[in-house]
């Protein structure tokens, strides 16, 4: 019984001790948010005029889908295939995008998704200026944010639809709530922790406004791996129209024709190609064995030969043809 | 503890770095003469060997689809799903799909966090809850 006395007087003083130890905690909590509050500042924008957008819009006719249980990955999909004129339901993308026992559908999937229907998924450069643009050229854009904190998260799929910059509003079909309207403050908090993913889905022959050449060419690269190379020529065309002096889109657009089965519109475009770019040497290469597939033989020598002599990770491939060339 | 460690892993990395080059020097020598370049390749052009890129890519296929059934997919909508990915993509939900996060909307949360987020959603931090504008 002393002994059980005895050992009473620690245990009230580690009690104390937690307590402490709690309020200390709880004050070092309230700092932190005092702090990140400080820290939470909303999205720098230039004007409107400079960003060339304008100051508000919002599509119309951007379908809503509810989302179920946790299903907003394949709610949101379906409001952007629809919107681009596929007719697709919910419950359909769902075994196509979502993962049971993760309870949730991630990145890769969402873009793998949007090619299984014909259109191209193309990822933003994560840019609050560039979402804007694309809402305002009429795309809506998928975007994925963690409406909770870092170490508990929540991810979660919107689809945004408009924005007004002058009330600092933009707005989105988001959950169960159709046209909600976030602020651009809370939103890009928000959106920021998923390094702000960003979606458009296009159909081939359109492009983003606010994405560069390679961006797009990686895009339109793995639709067409997903598909074939008939389904893809409309965005590679696209793509030598935006940027005509893009070599490496000439190139692509080359081998897209050849894939259709057009090697004369081929081996035009990979002359394009070289046009603009002489020691792209993997254009030499495929324009010399296009044109010896057509038989024009004295121009696809002097093709692989510029293959050959190129410094290029290509060099022994070209060598290799144009040995067996001439034999 | 490091060199417990290493000396674990060295013998596997050494095992796999074999393995990983076998089926290369198995590979046919080249595709047929006349095939060219495809732009997947030319675009990936700062990779060192692009036939050991495609045969990791086939395994890593392989790899995902695995995954994916673990993850509680149906096995007759795997094959479509992985088709689908991108080399990039492919590269990224082989390597971590465990860490990718996984769009939900759900929190799982305590009582303590249930507050916690509450201050952070009135401070604009976040939007874990509806009401909160």
């Amino acid at each position: 019984m002393s002994h059980l006395l005895e050992r009473q007087a620690p245990r009230q003083q580690s009690q104390r001790q937690a307590w402490n130890a709690r309020t200390a905690g709880v004050l070092l909590l309230m700092t932190a948010l005092l702090l990140l509050g400080g820290c939470a500042t909303g999205p720098r924008l230039a004007s409107p005029v400079d960003m060339g957008v304008a100051e508000r819009t919002y599509i119309d006719g951007v379908p809503f889908h509810a989302q179920r249980d946790y299903q907003c990955g394949p709610a949101s999909l379906a409001m952007v295939l629809n919107y681009s004129g596929v007719d697709v339901s919910v419950d359909s993308l769902i075994p196509q995008v979502f993962l049971p026992n993760r309870d949730g559908s991630v990145q890769p999937e969402m873009q793998s998704t949007v090619r299984r229907y014909d259109r191209i998924s193309f990822v933003l450069d994560g840019n609050f200026t560039s979402l804007l643009e694309e809402l305002d050229a009429g795309h809506p854009v998928v975007v994925m944010q963690n409406l909770s904190l870092p170490l508990w998260p929540m991810w979660h799929y919107a689809v945004a639809i408009g924005y007004d910059l002058d009330e600092q509003l933009l707005t989105l079909h988001s959950g169960e709530e159709a046209n909600r309207l976030e602020s651009f403050r809370r939103f890009d908090a928000t959106w920021a922790r998923s390094e702000r993913w960003a979606m458009v889905a296009l159909p081939p022959g359109e492009l983003p406004v606010s994405v560069g050449p390679r961006r797009a060419m990686d895009a339109i690269a793995s639709f067409e791996q997903a598909n074939d190379a008939e389904a893809a020529l409309p965005a590679w065309r696209a793509v030598t129209e935006r940027w005509p002096q893009d070599a490496m889109a000439w190139f692509a657009l080359g081998n897209a024709e050849y894939g259709a089965g057009r090697p004369e519109d081929a081996a035009n475009a990979f002359r394009h190609a070289t046009e603009r770019q002489p020691d792209l040497a993997v254009a030499w290469l495929n324009l010399g064995l296009t044109l010896e597939g057509l038989g024009q033989r004295s121009e696809a020598h002097r093709a692989l030969q510029q293959a050959a002599i190129l410094p290029s990770r290509w060099q022994d491939d070209a060598e290799q043809a144009l040995t067996r060339f001439n034999d | 503890m490091m060199k417990k460690l290493s000396r674990v892993l060295s013998p596997l990395l050494i095992a796999f770095l074999v393995l990983g080059s076998l089926p290369v020097a198995a590979a046919p020598q080249a595709a047929p003469a006349n095939s060219l370049v495809t732009t997947q390749d030319a675009l990936s052009a700062d990779q060192v060997s692009a036939d050991r890129e495609r045969i990791n890519e086939m395994l890593s296929r392989q790899d995902v689809q695995d995954q994916l059934v673990a993850q509680g997919v149906d096995p007759a909508d795997v094959e479509a799903r992985v088709a689908a990915l991108s080399d990039a993509e492919v590269r990224q939900m082989a390597e971590q799909l465990d860490d990718l996060p996984a769009g939900a909307s759900v929190v799982g949360a305590l009582v303590f966090i249930f507050v916690l987020l509450l201050v952070t959603d009135l401070l604009g931090l976040t939007n874990v809850f509806p009401f909160t504008r």
